[in-house]
């Protein structure tokens, strides 16, 4: 203060001062100065006692640093007390670490739980795809499941793994065994909470004691059957849920939210705690968070019902394509199965490739058109391709459409080959039947021919002719060997019958006669009767000689009346024995003839010599 | 609902000196006795009124080894009181009892307890006389004699304890 008039009027060294002044002077500067030399004094007091100074600083230390944050100095205020700070808290830990173990519970969870969560997440979400990706037998059977449910194949792992239902939460003083809060889930059987708190603290410091674990340790679950018993250990209290089932792993991190939630907020009455629970009715809530569950009946894991539907329409068209495909699959083996039974067709093979069938096999030409088969089903044709190589079948009814090709089977004859023998039917000429017999043994499938049932066609012609010509009768008139008009016609008809017949037997390697027999009714006598039937019988010779047959196959003659045609009661009988009738010898009976004639008597005729 | 007031109490005491008869009868339990072979404790519960309060014991009956090396000493911490209990029929149970108290006291501090000299039933038997007694009162504490058997004694001394534990 060195403006102060005060204090300098006495330092001034040029100044004289009487005695007299100066006890003056020292009386004037005591009543004036007294007060605040005293007031120096104090404050000289204070400064140099460190006690009072403390007390001083204790005072206005919590202002000053709050002053010096406010105007920035933060930093310096950090650098400075940094040391200290440091020292103080390895003082701290060496003395007894539970203090700031304790302090810094509330705080410390959280941080390390968000670490370690970050890598558990990594790590499940690894996990999760090697699970998606998994071959275990486990895997299939709940991927079958899932197919097989229409749920997803992760809610089923969820439903395996992931059903539970706390029941009983309890937060249990740790130092008491206490009770100091406890949630029940609706509808579950209620112990008695201080008993089982009482029990499980019993139970934790028995396992403690008897495995001289640290202090801080303690069992966290307690598996009974169907039961866990999860425990969250906090510096006051533990934390136990009764848990049926099997919880996700993260409920664990629930457990211990809540578990800092309370002792940051009750942590004080905690410490105090004497038996009154009153105080912590507001972890109830909090307890309450911690009575998680998952059912197995979630309707609302139940697929959507779009989902659904679409399930269905997409079940509803693969089953219609796998029916349609079947039946086409049906009528495809059918005309497979239709194409097997054909003679001359072999099937070695029927298949689907790449949406379309192929056949293969072996066809013989003269089998059926297989696509002319297909036209017949109704077949798409361009589904299928039909792969028939060529080949020579032994079916009987190949050879016998071969055999009825080659062999120019005539009209009225049926041929059949039955186990390799050909039997012909029916009506045919002999020459084609000779041929037939070598010919048919040179076809591949032929071993024999049966040709019993064969009839002969020209052996037939030359007995039906044989048979009229012996039918005929030329009738003359009494008496008389004239032709009448009537009688020339029939006559010229009947050569032209005999023409044939001997040509018939021509072809039948025969040697046929036509014996001309003359006849006489018994009127008149009989030496007029023998040579008039003798006339009549040339004269029809004659006729027949001139109309082109060779006279030296016919041979006239006359029996007169010793042959009637018919017993002459009356003139109409007499008619019919005045006639000429035919008999067709083959050289056989033509020859016995000659000899019969020879050894009778009766008129021989005019036969003439080949 | 938890009760308003709990209160954690022990049960110390030799082996047989009826420790456990002694609260059967009167309690609630949902533990069988084989917990004491086991987890050597059972813990059961009795409510007792004093005044308008109810109070409700939570009774930690340790089973009475006679090996202290065996004991469960954590068992003991956090109790409010406890009954120290002796069996009038054999000496030594009380010298016992007085071992159990100075373990006591280092592990939980001076906290209120009531001496029950049990089997007052068979008192022409007892080994422990009434001077002997009188040596345990002038410590300050509360002597009882009780009965398993006939019951007496024993709420009054639960009763007891407790004001002792709420004064």
């Amino acid at each position: 203060m060195p403006d102060d008039p005060i204090y300098r009027l006495p330092l001034d060294p040029d100044e004289e001062i009487s005695s007299g002044d100066i006890n003056s002077f020292e009386q004037l500067r005591h009543l004036i100065l007294a007060p605040e030399q005293q007031d120096l004094a104090r404050l000289r007091e204070r400064l140099e006692d460190p006690g009072l100074r403390t007390g001083d600083i204790s005072a206005v230390l919590p202002e000053a640093i709050h002053l010096r944050r406010q105007e920035g100095g933060e930093d310096a205020l950090g650098q400075a007390l940094l040391p200290t700070v440091e020292s103080a808290l390895r003082e701290s830990v060496r003395k007894d670490p539970g203090t700031l173990a304790d302090a810094l519970f509330p705080v410390m969870g959280p941080a390390i739980r968000r670490s370690i969560l970050q890598t558990l997440r990594s790590f499940f979400d690894s996990f999760n795809e090697a699970m998606e990706h998994s071959l275990s037998l486990r895997g299939l059977q709940w991927r079958i499941e899932a197919l097989r449910t229409g749920r997803s194949f992760s809610e089923i792992v969820l439903l395996h793994s992931l059903v539970f239902r706390v029941e009983q939460v309890f937060l249990i003083h740790k130092k008491t065994g206490l009770p100091l809060a406890h949630a029940v889930a609706p509808a579950v059987a209620m112990q008695d909470a201080s008993l089982v708190s009482g029990m499980l603290s019993a139970i934790q410091d028995f396992v403690r004691d008897s495995f001289q674990s640290a202090r801080g340790q303690i069992l966290e679950k307690i598996d009974v059957g169907e039961m866990e018993v999860w425990v969250e250990d906090g510096p006051y209290a533990i934390l136990a849920s009764v848990i049926r089932g099997i919880p996700p792993p993260d409920y664990r991190l629930h457990m211990a939210e809540a578990l800092e939630h309370v002792h940051r907020n009750f942590a004080e009455q905690m410490e105090r705690f004497q038996g009154e629970t009153g105080p912590f009715a507001g972890a109830n809530e909090e307890l309450s968070r911690c009575l998680e569950f998952q059912y197995k009946e979630q309707q609302s894991r139940r697929p959507k019902s779009y989902v659904l539907a679409l399930a269905i329409v997409l079940v509803l068209l693969v089953a219609g394509w796998s029916s349609y495909r079947g039946w086409q699959d049906h009528r495809w083996g059918q005309f497979v199965e239709t194409l097997r039974a054909q003679p001359g067709i072999v099937v070695t093979g029927f298949a689907r490739q790449h949406g379309h069938y192929v056949i293969r096999g072996l066809r013989d030409p003269l089998s059926a058109d297989p696509q002319s088969l297909l036209k017949q089903t109704g077949l798409d044709a361009s589904q299928a391709e039909v792969r028939l190589g060529g080949y020579y079948a032994l079916d009987d009814a190949i050879v016998q459409k071969r055999a009825a090709a080659l062999l120019q089977t005539p009209p009225g004859v049926e041929m059949t080959v039955s186990d390799g023998v050909l039997h012909a039917e029916g009506q045919a000429p002999a020459s084609w039947a000779g041929a037939l017999r070598n010919r048919a043994l040179l076809l591949p499938g032929i071993r024999e021919v049966d040709l019993s049932q064969l009839t002969d066609t020209d052996q037939a012609e030359f007995e039906r002719l044989q048979r009229l010509v012996q039918a005929a009768i030329i009738r003359f008139p009494l008496g008389s060997s004239v032709l009448t008009t009537e009688e020339t016609a029939a006559l010229q008809r009947l050569s032209t019958e005999i023409r044939s017949l001997l040509a018939q037997a021509e072809l039948l390697h025969k040697t046929v006669t036509v014996e001309v027999v003359g006849h006489s009714d018994s009127t008149g006598y009989e030496a007029t009767n023998w040579p008039l039937s003798e006339d009549r019988a040339e004269r029809v010779v004659l006729e027949f000689t001139r109309d082109g047959v060779p006279r030296s196959l016919l041979r006239g003659q006359g029996v007169a009346a010793s042959q009637p045609l018919r017993q002459e009661e009356n003139e109409g009988a007499r008619q019919y024995n005045r006639s000429v009738t035919f008999r067709v010898k083959d050289d056989a009976t033509a020859g016995a003839r000659a000899a019969s004639r020879v050894s009778s008597n009766a008129p021989v005729s005019h036969a003439v010599a080949p | 609902m938890l009760p308003e007031t709990q209160k954690k109490i022990c049960l110390l005491g030799s082996f047989a000196v009826g420790k456990t008869s002694l609260v059967r009868r009167y309690i609630e339990s949902i533990y069988n006795d084989q917990y004491h072979t086991t987890v050597k404790v059972k813990v059961d519960k009795k409510v007792v009124k004093s005044g308008a309060k109810e109070v409700t014991l939570v009774l930690w009956d340790l089973y009475g080894e006679d090996d202290f090396q065996k004991m469960h000493w954590s068992y003991v911490r956090g109790s409010f009181g406890y009954l120290l209990v002796a069996d009038g029929t054999r000496r030594a149970t009380l010298d016992r009892a007085l071992e159990l108290e100075d373990r006591a006291r280092v592990e939980i501090g001076p906290v209120p307890l009531i001496f029950v000299v049990n089997k007052c039933d068979l008192q022409q038997e007892w080994e422990i006389d009434e001077a002997m007694l009188e040596g345990v009162a002038a410590r300050g504490w509360t002597v009882l004699r009780t009965s398993a058997k006939t019951g007496e004694g024993v709420n009054e001394a639960f009763q007891q304890l407790t004001e002792k534990i709420l004064r």
